[in-house]
């Protein structure tokens, strides 16, 4: 019997501290009354802006509480947050799958009465539309800041060489041919790391298949054999100009050898810029459009949304509507946001006068002119896997196996989404 | 009489409880797991029944025919490598050596580093080190050989597990039975065979059920690696799971997979533990 | 007397295969240790370069890794979870280890429970990940108590293999002789049985505290959104989307290594003690 005791004392010796704990670090709750303002964003590289904000926001508000918090994989955090039905106020999320899924879900509220929505670029707004499944009535996310992929190049290395930014596919071909002919490397591709196929890809995409082409074959008018064989040819063409052996290096290694002087270009985001930076930090980069079409004016340049603020559903059911645009007006003010980018040297999706930072040069232009679309792998499900899919076109140099795989991947995996599409048009057909 | 119920009443309060714990967090989940696996769930939202629509796709699906294959390609060599090479590292551990403490604890290392430094660190031994060692290419660059490659790092880092397991069966070995054995003059292989193995062979099928399981499941070593590449040669269950399922949006489905792929492992090792278990009584 | 002499030398030829064998551990370390103590701006693609030493020895990596993970904190988090769970593994495991164990070959029942528990283990993660995100939220342990349990019985399959193969090789005789001196099942388990298997318990402790420590994705999901950071989860955040920094995530990584490799150590010795003991008995 004393055994038993003290068996029993044993194992409450050792589950006290952790009951301890958890009184420890309960409550969340408001003092005095504010109103609490929970945003959770994805982007965990950016604690530092987001916490300044955080503080300023508080030292100016006296009704409102912003808490900011900056989880690592956000994403997994908000699909088990919203597993648990426990919804932060304002998501910052990135404008892709996810957000369509989330719209879908109803887990966001609309958010056409903010007024500060006028203000964004309207390429940007489009952009978030065209996510959307099927049109739905409504504007479900805030776009902030926006990425832009294209092709780094070495702006020192140029200059030195005299080489031409090209504007056309011909003229990209004769600076790659010039390049090799002087012995130094046109590209340096990481495409161990699957992901880093999407980036060329991508931004030929753009140029050379419609915006909408996702959307297109969901509705049955076309298929992606048609819309995506000239982007096949010509990222094969694009590949032989890199290392030999693009399948063993991975996106760090392309980023150390760019930074190290041993390609002249890297087809890849601007979000690469700090990782490369930080290996050579006095280097000099500038990016360009890439130039898929062979008429210079057809150029468009790869541009997603970043990040983007959504208000919850939750939040509006709360009544918390107008405390979370009071925190987006925040958000949105120029000289904050002027503080983000200068950060993370992000592009803005606001329209207004911006610094950017000098390695996006290239692209001021599109930016300003509006001439962007966006990513086509954001219409992609992730676990249709294209980026591996391209990596192993792109190992068996086979378009048509590639295309037909596409194609019939595409069905499978879009299933329900192309089901919804056929309910929704034989509904709205008729109007 | 009285001494047998108690016995049986405190072998009955030392399970029930602890099993019915087991109950609660590992087969009540499950059960919902497998209610998902008829639906079309995203792992969040709504969601429709779809039947058995998820069970059909899977034996249609070539890429998660593909990963069956390759994770037990992987799995039948990583244990095997592993078991042999930790039995190996165990009885030389065991034996009378200096430095006996430090290394223990140095061929411990390879499970306490991280799945984060491991992948550099053999990313960079495959990529750049052996290729100049051996003027050849990155086996990870392979799609015939990249597993290869895969199955050396899981059992680099589960040698140091599995030798942990074999110390503690060796440990169990009386120490008369060697002097037993060295009277009757079995040395080496033999006493090993006849005398050592024998003895520990209830972790011996430990072992082999414990690995076999971990590389069934490897998901770790793959994302370090090749994060499934190249060309999705090595996509494990796992994998494909996580990656679909949980990240993307085909949850209902990869839970039919989760399913598929319990029932048949839980198929195999019950038999085998059945087998094993037969043999041990026999000793 | 000279049987005895033969048997405490070394035996040298094992002692330096062994030595050999540590090239394939020592040459990873030598790696991360480098690279945990240089710069960003030192990583090269070559060889040479990466091998070399770093410019300077300084541990401004190890300080500027210990202030992002919030180190302490994280630290005494990760400890208490490990902690806690390996006490709890090694009671309720041990203990329904040896009632199965000594049972399961002439009870059905008990063989059921053997095989129903050990069958667990094969229960993919992802599978339970969801539903147990709901279920804790709902009995209100979504935060570190959540996580202690769910890895008691994560282990449970794998520990209850482990003691109830350990018991195979302890006679039941001791057991007997407890009981005709008049002590319970239960005194017999507590005085007997469980310091016996004191090498087992080290075993079963070394593991456990192995994969607790080392793992991201039950805390993340379980505890999310209670902001409480375990060592791996705070290290989680030296990976970004775009961009690893390696320096710093592998003076991290060297720092969390430390608290494991001391435990594996200090229960190294129980595992020899046992053999020890079990020789002398």
């Amino acid at each position: 019997m004393r055994k038993r005791e003290k068996m029993i004392s044993l194992l409450l010796a050792c589950t006290l501290p952790a009951s301890m704990f958890l009184t420890g670090c309960g409550g969340s709750e408001a003092e005095d009354g504010k109103i609490v303002i929970e945003l959770v964003h994805y982007k965990p590289e950016a604690v530092d802006v987001f916490e300044q904000l955080e503080e300023e926001f508080n030292k100016t508000h006296d009704d409102i509480l912003l808490k900011i918090d900056s989880p690592n994989d956000a994403m997994t955090i908000l699909k088990t947050r919203f597993i648990r039905e426990d919804y932060p106020d304002l998501l910052g999320i990135g404008g892709d799958i996810n957000y369509s899924y989330f719209i879908d879900a109803g887990i966001l509220a609309d958010v056409s009465d903010y007024p500060g929505i006028a203000d964004i670029n309207q390429g940007y707004r489009d952009i978030l539309e065209g996510l959307e499944f099927v049109p739905t009535e409504g504007t479900y996310g805030v776009p902030y800041v926006a990425n832009a992929a294209g092709i780094l190049y070495n702006r020192e290395m140029f200059k030195e060489h005299g080489w031409e930014i090209p504007t056309t596919w011909e003229e990209m071909i004769t600076l790659c041919d010039t390049i090799r002919g002087e012995g130094i490397l046109p590209f340096y591709y990481g495409f161990k790391d699957t992901w880093t196929c999407l980036a060329p890809w991508n931004s030929l995409a753009v140029d050379l298949a419609p915006a909408d082409v996702c959307q297109q074959v969901n509705a049955g008018k076309t298929v992606f054999a048609d819309e995506y064989r000239e982007v096949a040819e010509k990222i094969q063409t694009l590949v032989s100009y890199g290392e030999d052996g693009p399948f063993a290096y991975g996106y760090n290694d392309a980023c150390t050898a760019f930074a190290n002087g041993e390609s002249a270009m890297f087809a890849i985001g601007s979000y690469a810029v700090p990782q490369i930076k930080s290996v050579n930090p006095d280097m000099d980069i500038d990016s360009f459009v890439t130039p898929g079409s062979s008429d210079p004016d057809g150029q468009i340049l790869n541009s997603g949304v970043d990040l983007q603020f959504c208000v919850t559903k939750a939040c509006e059911d709360e009544g918390k509507k107008e405390a979370a645009y009071e925190v987006l007006n925040f958000l949105l003010a120029d000289e904050n946001l002027q503080m983000y980018l200068d950060d993370q040297s992000a592009v803005p999706c606001k329209s207004g006068n911006f610094t950017l930072a000098p390695n996006l040069d290239g692209m001021k232009e599109y930016i300003t002119e509006g001439k962007i679309a966006d990513y086509q792998d954001h219409y992609y499900p992730s676990e249709m896997a294209v980026d591996a899919q391209i990596q192993t076109f792109l190992i068996e140099q086979d378009v048509d196996a590639f295309l037909t795989k596409f194609d019939t991947d595409w069905v499978r995996y879009n299933r329900d989404i192309i089901q919804m599409v056929k309910d929704y048009n034989a509904q709205n057909g008729n109007q | 009489m009285k001494h047998a119920n108690d016995r049986k009443r405190t072998f009955l309060l030392m399970t029930i409880p602890v099993v019915a714990l087991f109950f609660a967090f590992n087969t009540l989940p499950l059960i919902k797991g497998v209610m998902y696996s008829f639906t079309n769930f995203r792992g969040y939202g709504t969601y429709d029944w779809v039947g058995l629509r998820n069970y059909i796709d899977l034996f249609q699906d070539g890429r998660v025919g593909k990963s069956y294959l390759f994770t037990l390609k992987m799995a039948v060599a990583a244990t095997i490598v592993t078991n042999v090479i930790s039995l190996i590292l165990a009885l030389g551990l065991n034996s009378k050596i200096k430095f006996k403490s430090t290394l223990r604890g140095m061929y411990f290392i390879p499970n306490i580093l991280g799945a984060l430094v491991v992948g550099y660190i053999f990313n960079y031994f495959f990529t750049y080190i052996i290729p100049a060692l051996f003027n050849t290419t990155s086996i990870l660059a392979s799609s015939t050989w990249a597993w290869v490659g895969i199955v050396a790092v899981c059992a680099w880092q589960a040698i140091a597990m599995n030798t942990i397991i074999y110390i503690s069966g060796l440990s169990t070995v009386p120490e008369d039975v060697y002097e037993a054995g060295s009277i009757d003059g079995a040395t080496g292989w033999e006493r090993f065979k006849s005398l050592t193995f024998p003895l520990i062979i209830p972790f011996f099928s430990i072992n082999m059920v414990l690995s076999g399981k971990n590389f069934l499941m490897v998901f770790d070593q793959i994302m370090a690696l090749t994060k499934g590449g190249p060309a999705q040669s090595t996509e494990s269950i796992s994998f494909l799971i996580y990656n679909n399922g949980m990240a993307g949006g085909q949850f209902g489905f990869q839970s039919a997979n989760a399913v598929l792929f319990f029932v048949i492992i839980v198929a195999f090792s019950v038999a085998q533990l059945q087998f094993t278990s037969s043999k041990e009584e026999q000793l | 007397m000279n049987d005895l002499k033969v048997k405490e030398r070394y035996n040298m030829p094992v002692t330096i295969l062994l030595i050999l064998g540590l090239i394939t551990i020592v040459f990873p370390l030598y790696m991360t240790i480098v690279i945990a103590f240089k710069q960003p701006s030192e990583m090269t693609n070559s060889i040479s370069g990466i091998l070399s030493l770093p410019k300077t020895w300084s541990f401004s990596n190890f300080a500027e890794a210990m202030r992002v993970t919030d180190f302490w904190n994280s630290l005494r988090n990760s400890l208490l979870i490990t902690g806690v769970t390996v006490i709890l593994s090694v009671v309720l495991h041990s203990m329904v280890g040896y009632a199965i164990g000594r049972n399961k070959a002439k009870n059905k029942w008990y063989n059921f429970a053997y095989l129903y528990v050990v069958s667990g283990m094969f229960v993919p993660f992802a599978i339970l990940m969801m539903p147990l995100v709901k279920q804790t939220s709902q009995w209100g342990i979504a935060n570190i108590f959540g996580v202690i349990i769910c890895y008691v019985v994560f282990y449970m399959p794998m520990n209850l293999m482990l003691y109830s193969g350990y018991l195979v090789n302890i006679p039941i005789a001791l057991e007997e002789a407890a009981r005709v001196d008049g002590a319970t099942t239960w005194t017999t388990y507590w005085k007997i049985i469980f310091p016996i298997m004191k090498p087992m318990h080290a075993t079963v402790a070394v593991i456990t505290a192995l994969s607790v420590w080392n793992d991201v994705m039950t805390p993340l999901v379980i505890m999310s959104g209670s902001g409480m950071n375990t060592l791996p989860l705070a290290q989680m955040s030296f990976q970004t989307q775009f961009g690893t920094n390696y320096n710093l995530a592998f003076a991290s990584y060297l720092l969390a290594l430390l608290p494991l490799l001391i435990f594996y150590i200090i229960c190294q010795k129980q595992i020899l003690n046992g053999v020890v003991n079990g020789a002398v008995k």
